[in-house]
């Protein structure tokens, strides 16, 4: 299993690049997912945010091996806390 | 005759010949009886324009037969309820089910928009395609006018219960049109929502005691389930014509099953408020709405929802676990 920071670093990558917004604006403010959708020009509503999320866990799973499943969560999540449970469900360790 | 008038009249027909134009029967469509086959859903809507050469009006014919056949009156419905008979429970059934068949017209609407912008975008490069999606927009036509039924037949039903009406800033509010998204995740979002309010009528009418009652229950959940038929047979073209990519549809199915979902309606964990418009599905008063949630009922409209994905893209799921991994390898990296 990969360091904790070398996986948040790879998260929080992927997320940027999936959600289209740089990561300066989606962690230096750590935006709720409803600001997410609304700033992002990639995005039109929580379908697009899960597609995102998809594509991230497949990206985790293609790298690290792991498997990520996301409940469903409330458009004022923070996407910090987003990157907390991803982090939480690869030290689970469910091999994909 | 105005001028404007003389240049579209129609050409001119001799009476008593052969017929101008026979419609041969669809594929999928109802079985015979006598000489005019029965009407129905034309479930193979791709093969219909591609292959068989069918035209709009051919299919615009089958919804509308479709329409009159099954047409019911909701002021005789009305008046065959027996006030007095209805619980507590019912009178709450009807206020609630007034208030979400409140906003089908704007759905209805939305679809109307969506489908002509969709239809025109395809009409240069795919006539197949865009006759598929104007089949849709022209059928909401139908669909608005069966949910205005539902609509009135609930609300008026609440009013003659002793519930006030709706102030005109509350009806206004109501009438929000949905926002856009895409085609073929929208159609089959309305496949499942269609499913899931036609077991929930089913339910409810099971329940209730008063025939009168029961009777409007029945026919309003009898439509709900003709329209998710359609609602299938509109997301399977889209994916049969090859134009939308089907990890639309099993995205709209994970959003319903995954834990904490749609499936849920209003007693899951996080129903989202929003400003664009209302679903008061979403919204349904606790003891009417925890009576959609049951064990039997949620399996019932698992099952029903797993049914309409494996119609709409051929891919057999036996779980909401198979639907997630399924939607996962589709929308890879």
């Amino acid at each position: 299993m990969a360091e904790v920071a070398d996986l948040k670093d790879f998260i929080c990558r992927k997320f940027s690049e999936n959600v289209g917004l740089p990561p300066d604006e989606l962690f230096g403010q750590d935006l709720s997912l409803a600001q997410v959708i609304s700033r992002s020009e990639k995005m039109n509503n929580s379908v697009d945010l899960m597609e995102a999320f998809a594509k991230s866990s497949n990206a985790l799973r293609k790298q690290y091996g792991v498997r990520v499943r996301l409940p469903a969560l409330s458009l004022e999540t923070p996407i910090s806390r987003v990157v907390e449970l991803f982090v939480q469900e690869c030290q689970q360790g469910r091999v994909a | 005759m105005p001028s404007a008038l003389r240049r579209t009249a129609p050409p001119a027909v001799a009476l008593a010949e052969t017929p101008l134009y026979e419609v041969p029967r669809l594929s999928g469509a109802g079985t015979e009886q006598s000489s005019q086959p029965r009407p129905s859903v034309v479930r193979e809507l791709y093969q219909a324009f591609k292959e068989e050469g069918r035209t709009l009006m051919d299919i615009t014919w089958e919804q509308h037969r479709f329409h009159e056949s099954r047409r019911w009156s909701a002021m005789e419905l009305l008046s065959a309820v027996r006030l007095d008979q209805l619980s507590e429970l019912d009178r709450f059934v009807v206020w609630n089910a007034g208030r979400a068949e409140m906003t089908a017209k704007p759905s209805a609407d939305r679809m109307s928009r969506l489908a002509d912008r969709e239809c025109r975008r395809f009409l240069g490069t795919d006539p197949v395609v865009a006759s598929i999606i104007q089949s849709l927009g022209t059928w909401t036509r139908y669909w608005n006018e069966e949910e205005g039924h539902h609509e009135m037949g609930f609300s008026q039903l609440a009013r003659m219960l002793g519930f006030p009406p709706l102030d005109d800033a509350a009806v206004i509010d109501q009438r929000k049109v949905f926002p856009d998204d895409d085609l073929l995740r929208t159609v089959t979002m309305l496949a499942f929502s269609e499913g899931i309010a036609a077991v929930n009528y089913g339910q409810y009418g099971r329940r209730a005691r008063d025939p009168g009652f029961k009777a409007l229950l029945k026919h309003v959940g009898a439509d709900e389930v003709q329209h998710m038929q359609y609602f299938i047979s509109f997301a399977k073209a889209l994916v049969d014509s090859g134009a939308y990519a089907m990890k639309e549809s099993f995205a709209v199915a994970h959003l319903f099953l995954r834990p904490g979902g749609e499936l849920y309606g209003s007693v899951r964990e996080h129903v989202e408020s929003r400003s664009t418009h209302t679903n008061w599905w979403d919204h349904l008063e606790s003891a009417v709405g925890e009576e959609t949630v049951t064990p039997e009922l949620l399996e019932r409209k698992r099952s029903l929802i797993l049914h309409a994905l494996k119609r709409i893209t051929g891919i057999s799921c036996a779980s909401a676990e198979q639907v997630e991994e399924q939607w996962m390898e589709l929308v890879g990296c």
